[in-house]
């Protein structure tokens, strides 16, 4: 793709926001805002932005239009942009900014304090900008740069984060993919974006809709986030949701109660699906189509598919199909080795095409952990998941690559035991197995349960011994009130093995 | 039962359920000023409010709530 071809979503974005200026393009804390309101503001941000050198620029994210606008703007002058949260310790997004070099932070209501005093960057306070309406040929000249347009921090193995650049190209192949998913999306669309701006999920709950002239529904930050998006959904009768699979989870207990006619599309994202828990919600939603959609960071949102069906969805362990590639992406399974497996194989999932990042931000060597040229000169990406590719084409997810551990030799899926114990909970209760290195320096497997569960343990020991061999047993049970779930909202197993070791059940937020 | 019975009885079910001695609640408490009031403990809290004062919370209900004192008064309501 030619640099002067590029940035088509942006594009599309003006195009919608001219088309439909009066109607509401988002409503954030029971406030609608039109495209006329957001556009305005983000033309009035890049305005400023266009002016200074700085192509780095960070952004606070609050729930507020300011916020929204200014990731427009950041993207309408062809700069970078880099989220930072406020409830992300100080220092953490002192690493950040360093890392990324930071040169520049727009802040909204929450003021400047999301970095600590001494990083040395230029603050601009967006709240006091006026809608203007100035002409849009200037910015179409700067919207196209080669510069990414957004730098996402993933923890990295060795504490210190890593920042994922997506660039234009790599936005532009995801949306050009995306669309040929065939939703029938429009300006009368009331779609959710539930997802905190620093996870890239949040890119296209807030992006795609914009795109069509429809009207994105953001999540207040105060109060009990699922009970928010619940609420949302019901009475703003939204017609498209992604959501992560944990918002279910803890909302099971109200699904006699919820009724989301008006809801066309529910994707599931960010983490495993629960097949059973998902047909237990289906009630709730007579009217909409299912879809789990799957993708690394490094491979721009997400970059497979799958339908899943009412009925007899595939899956492995409970876990729904991710399904297809995207169009334009190619994936494949690996052995150790690097070769490709045949159907119904396990190994790594590794898979290449234009959504891939080019590489780690100024890091090489981290770069080169994760990427691999093969023969065919193609560069893959080594997602770090285990899967298989089913006859029709399917790939179906079996867990991470490090929740497969071998024990006196024996290689063990730990999701295969964590199936075994929902089963046995008729999956009313989540369970994590982890492996914990024991005082011989041999692994050993605990459990981990997410109810109180004490009076049936000698009973699940009993299950577990009937379906699974001695080697698979966990060697150790520790019931936990509730899972900590991390900023994604996926299950935190690191802070499920630190409470396991400190034997401290309630030392997590 | 009033606001203050009902609040002492909530006070005892936070501490109890976050293990945490020094809550003290007041009408105008909200889930961001409790350390550990949050998404997960929510369910346990709402359960354990239920079983105490044998009432049920609909889902319609409790997204009403927006701080201690609404849920005061939809206990009292419930229970008188």
């Amino acid at each position: 793709m030619k640099t002067e071809d590029n940035f088509k979503i942006l594009l599309d974005i003006m195009h919608a926001a001219n088309q439909h200026a009066n109607r509401p393009a988002m409503v954030i804390e029971e406030e609608t805002y039109t495209y006329k309101d957001l556009i305005g503001q983000a033309k009035s941000i890049s305005h400023t932005l266009c002016n200074l050198k700085e192509s780095v620029i960070g952004i606070t994210a609050e729930n507020r239009i300011e916020t929204y606008a200014s990731i427009l703007a950041v993207l309408l002058t062809g700069k970078t942009y880099v989220m930072l949260h406020p409830d992300i310790p100080i220092e953490r997004n002192r690493q950040i900014a360093l890392q990324a070099g930071l040169e520049l932070l727009l802040y909204s209501n929450l003021g400047d304090q999301v970095l600590p005093p001494d990083i040395c960057v230029g603050r601009v306070c967006t709240t006091s900008y006026k809608p203007t309406y100035m002409a849009e040929h200037e910015l179409y000249k700067k919207m196209k740069s080669n510069v990414p347009a957004y730098l996402i921090f993933t923890s990295g193995s060795t504490g210190a984060p890593k920042g994922v650049p997506i660039s234009r190209n790599n936005l532009d192949a995801f949306y050009e993919a995306y669309q040929q998913l065939g939703w029938q999306v429009n300006e009368n669309d009331r779609m959710l974006q539930m997802f905190e701006l620093t996870f890239d999920v949040s890119v296209v709950s807030f992006l795609y809709p914009l795109t069509r002239g429809a009207c994105v529904y953001t999540v207040p930050q105060h109060g009990l986030k699922y009970l928010n998006i619940l609420d949302i959904l019901e009475r703003h009768q939204l017609t498209f949701a992604a959501i992560a699979p944990s918002v279910l989870r803890l909302s099971r207990a109200y699904f006699p109660e919820i009724q989301l006619p008006a809801l066309r599309y529910l994707v599931v994202t960010a983490e495993a699906t629960d097949l059973q828990l998902l047909g237990e919600f289906r009630p709730c939603i007579p009217n909409a189509t299912v879809i789990n959609l799957y993708g690394p960071t490094e491979a721009t949102i997400y970059c497979t598919s799958y339908v899943i069906p009412t009925e007899g969805g595939k899956h492995h362990n409970g876990m729904a199909a991710i399904g297809k590639p995207f169009p334009g992406m190619e994936a494949i399974i690996a052995n150790e080795k690097g070769h490709p497996l045949p159907p119904n194989q396990t190994g790594e999932l590794w898979i290449s095409g234009p959504q891939i990042m080019q590489g780690y931000w100024q890091a090489p060597e981290k770069s080169a952990s994760c990427f691999v040229y093969r023969n065919d000169g193609k560069l893959f990406y080594r997602t770090g998941d285990r899967c298989q590719i089913d006859e029709e084409g399917d790939i179906i997810y079996c867990g991470r690559m490090d929740n497969q551990v071998k024990i006196q030799g024996f290689r063990i899926e730990l999701g295969e035991i964590e199936y075994r114990v929902k089963q046995f909970y008729r999956n009313l209760a989540d369970a994590v197995v982890l492996p914990i290195c024991g005082p011989q320096g041999n692994y050993e497997l605990h459990l981990a349960i997410e109810r109180n569960a004490t009076k049936e343990i000698a009973e699940l020991e009993a299950y577990l011994q009937y379906h699974l061999p001695p080697y698979m047993l966990p060697k150790q049970i520790h019931l936990l009130n509730c899972f900590p779930l991390n900023k994604n909202n996926k299950t935190d197993r690191k802070k499920i093995l630190q409470i396991i070791q400190n034997k401290d059940e309630y030392g997590y937020q | 039962m009033d606001i203050n019975e009902t609040l002492e009885i909530l006070n005892r079910i936070f501490r109890q359920v976050l293990k945490k001695t020094e809550i003290t609640l007041s009408e105008n408490t909200t889930a961001h000023d409790v350390d550990g009031w949050n998404s997960l403990t929510n369910m346990l809290l709402i359960s354990e409010i239920e079983q105490t004062f044998q009432i049920h919370f609909p889902f319609r209900e409790i997204v009403k709530l927006k701080n201690v004192g609404d849920l005061c008064r939809a206990i009292i309501s419930k229970t008188n």
